[in-house]
């Protein structure tokens, strides 16, 4: 087995965290593809304003239903709103009662007021699929995989059981958090990852990110830097081509772009390895003319070892 | 014309978009142009990633408006006279201030502080960060210590969560629904389960089976708290919404060429429009500059020859290399080229400029002024 299918894929939860823009969701769809290659039932669970997994595999939104994208992978877009009245109905049982408690002006008020309520019923649901849900007398799914939000709101989003609990340690809610937040805390089951690019503030984000990560006990999963470009041009080659003359004034800038970047990446995956003591992955830079699809996602499972 | 054209005479500049695409540089770069005109200048930022204090090569950043040296500025070729501050707002702390000033007493003021539901109120409420830096910017705005304020927005995903975090607060700091609920229990002074009457109890009970009891009772002992201060927030979210909505104000919408971010700016300019406020301009950070503008030979074939012509031995390959290299970068820049036509086609007649990639990430003075000079090269309009 690889580092990657040891350390990620044979998990029951894992995290893909980051900064935007690093390619979370790119990436999940990645190790989602592997593993479910690897005939692990998988299932991604999105939780940003808008979902991107489905379409990433050129299929249509999977909205707030599970829906198979290819086989042993289904994905779901996990929204506050649904996701509470959800999560209250299989709590009170009764949808009278919901309506009565939940859908009234009280209650928005109640909900607005209630500490990271949405992340909690979000983060709830998550936790359901990956520890609950049962189907013919085993889990529903060998592997969950949250594509998280961005750095910020993604270390709250995952320490929201700890807050809660400590706001509240009576009732189903407290119950649930309790075993998200073991769960979370748990190397065997869990996986936290980051996504980051080399770049000045995506790395130094990382590196942050991967200090808070490891104060709060998350399992440490490995590092993706997305997005590298290979060395390609001896210095001396750069500067050979574009100081050759007009003729090669357009071929003298593209290869001074490419191999500043590679550069960058080398730099910065050093940093990387230096400061954060996970197992780094390097995704290549892909060139898409036609944006990201499904071939983008084999090429980038293929480059981290997830494929089997 | 040019960005600050688009801005002058603005004292309020709000930058806006999803995060990762440069905003925090953008704010950054405008302040710095508006100071070398001479103005009083001053950039917020509220990411907790410190990512302004990099960019302006400070080491820490505080609620505190920190001027930057002027010699680091005259070092950056911009004028010794410019005035430039800079702050990374403090979320809790502005907060806490806010309260004490629209406490009546200290002892009402330490009542909301210690109580658990305002604690995760200002810190972890959906919104909070929001309503509270548009809080602040009104604040340094109204204080007259700056002629203009640069607003670096969070990275939220969610335009709603910044256009509509002050209804939200407003709404749990007084929700009368809620305190017909809670009625008896405001007469009585305090909160207990067993003054819970009926038809009010079976809605709270249920409420209380689903987080426990204490959280309800936090949450009377926060609106008891709160009494009598509602007015003056509600008061002060006007007057910040009034100057958002102003000619005082303008927003300026930051993007990457990137499809996904595209897609989100114009989400938030919508959910700008809809409010009633119209995008004053468009920056599209990192766009990738088309090598073939410098002419000369796109073929192997042609490489080859020009090589020899040069007098560059064509070893390892070269030829092949650069080929497949200028191949890919310019497929970058149609990729860009197409982005930035689309964006332009949605937001026809808002000005746009276009900020190319540049060999090194910008993370000093220098960088942001260099930034400044593709911001004045104007609104290349196709």
């Amino acid at each position: 087995m690889s580092a990657l299918t040891e350390s990620v894929l044979g998990r029951r939860l894992v995290v893909v965290s980051g900064k935007g823009g690093t390619g979370k969701s790119t990436l999940s769809a990645a190790l989602a593809l592997g593993a479910a290659r690897r005939g692990r039932r998988t299932l991604v669970c999105e939780v940003a304003a808008r979902e991107r997994v489905s379409e990433l595999f050129g299929r249509p939104p999977s909205g707030t239903k599970i829906r198979e994208i290819l086989p042993n992978l289904s994905s779901v877009h996990i929204r506050p709103r649904e996701a509470l009245r959800e999560y209250a109905l299989m709590t009170l049982k009764y949808e009278t009662l919901y309506k009565i408690a939940f859908e009234n002006a009280a209650a928005r008020y109640f909900l607005a007021a209630a500490p990271s309520l949405s992340e909690i019923v979000m983060l709830g649901k998550v936790w359901w699929h990956a520890a609950q849900e049962m189907e013919r007398g085993r889990n529903r799914w060998d592997l969950v995989i949250l594509d998280a939000p961005a750095t910020g709101h993604g270390i709250t989003f995952l320490t929201v059981p700890s807050v809660f609990l400590g706001l509240v340690n009576e009732g189903p809610l407290a119950r649930d958090m309790r075993g998200m937040q073991e769960l979370l805390a748990d190397p065997a089951r869990c996986s936290v990852c980051i996504a980051t690019l080399p770049e000045e503030m995506p790395a130094n984000e990382a590196i942050e990110l991967d200090r808070a990560l490891r104060k709060h006990g998350f399992p440490p999963g490995p590092v993706f830097l997305n997005a590298c470009f290979d060395s390609r041009f001896s210095a001396a080659e750069v500067a050979a081509v574009t100081r050759g003359g007009p003729l090669l004034l357009a071929a003298g800038e593209s290869a001074d772009n490419h191999q500043s970047r590679a550069v960058l990446t080398a730099y910065y995956e050093k940093v990387l390895r230096e400061a954060v003591p996970r197992d780094l992955f390097k995704v290549p830079f892909l060139f898409e003319r036609t944006g990201f699809g499904p071939s983008s996602v084999e090429k980038i499972a293929a480059s981290i070892g997830a494929l089997p | 014309m040019n960005l600050s054209d688009v801005v002058r005479g603005r004292q309020v500049i709000c930058c806006v978009g999803s995060g990762g695409v440069g905003k925090t540089t953008t704010s950054a770069a405008i302040a710095l142009q508006a100071a070398s005109e001479g103005k009083r200048t001053l950039v917020m930022t509220i990411d907790p990633a410190r990512r302004l204090a990099n960019s302006l090569g400070l080491k820490e950043l505080g609620n505190e408006e920190t001027r930057i040296d002027p010699q680091l500025l005259a070092a950056a070729g911009i004028g010794a006279s410019a005035r430039m501050s800079a702050m990374m707002l403090d979320l809790k702390h502005s907060w806490d201030e806010l309260v004490k000033e629209q406490a009546r007493t200290p002892e009402q003021a330490q009542r909301i502080l210690d109580n658990r539901i305002y604690k995760s109120l200002s810190t972890a409420m959906a919104g909070s960060l929001e309503y509270i830096a548009m809080e602040k910017v009104y604040e340094v705005h109204a204080s007259g210590r700056f002629d203009v304020v640069v607003l670096d927005t969070p990275p939220t995903s969610n335009a709603l969560d910044f256009l509509h975090a002050a209804d939200r607060i407003l709404d749990v700091l007084d929700n009368n629904a809620f305190k017909i609920l809670l009625a008896p229990m405001m007469k009585a002074g305090k909160f207990t389960m067993r003054l819970l009457a009926a038809p009010s109890g079976i809605v709270l009970k249920t409420l209380a089976r689903f987080t426990g009891a204490a959280f309800l009772r936090d949450l009377s002992d926060f609106m008891l708290a709160f009494e009598g201060m509602y007015e003056g927030f509600k008061d002060r979210a006007g007057k910040v919404r009034a100057l958002l909505k102003s000619q005082k104000a303008a927003f300026v919408l930051v993007t990457s060429p990137n499809p996904l971010t595209i897609q989100e700016a114009l989400f938030f300019h919508r959910a700008l429009l809809d409010d009633g406020i119209r995008t004053a301009a468009v920056v599209v950070n990192r766009v990738q500059r088309d090598p073939r503008r410098l002419g000369g030979p796109d073929n192997l074939a042609a490489l080859r020859e020009a090589l020899v012509l040069a007098q560059i031995k064509d070893q390892d390959g070269l030829a092949d290399r650069l080929c497949q290299t200028l191949t890919e970068q310019s497929s970058l820049a149609d990729v860009d080229r197409r982005e930035v036509a689309r964006l332009r086609r949605e937001l026809s007649g808002i000005p746009l400029f276009q900020v190319p990639r540049l060999r090194k990430d910008v993370h000093d003075l220098a960088g942001l002024w260099q930034i400044d000079g593709f911001l004045a090269s104007g609104d290349g309009g196709e």
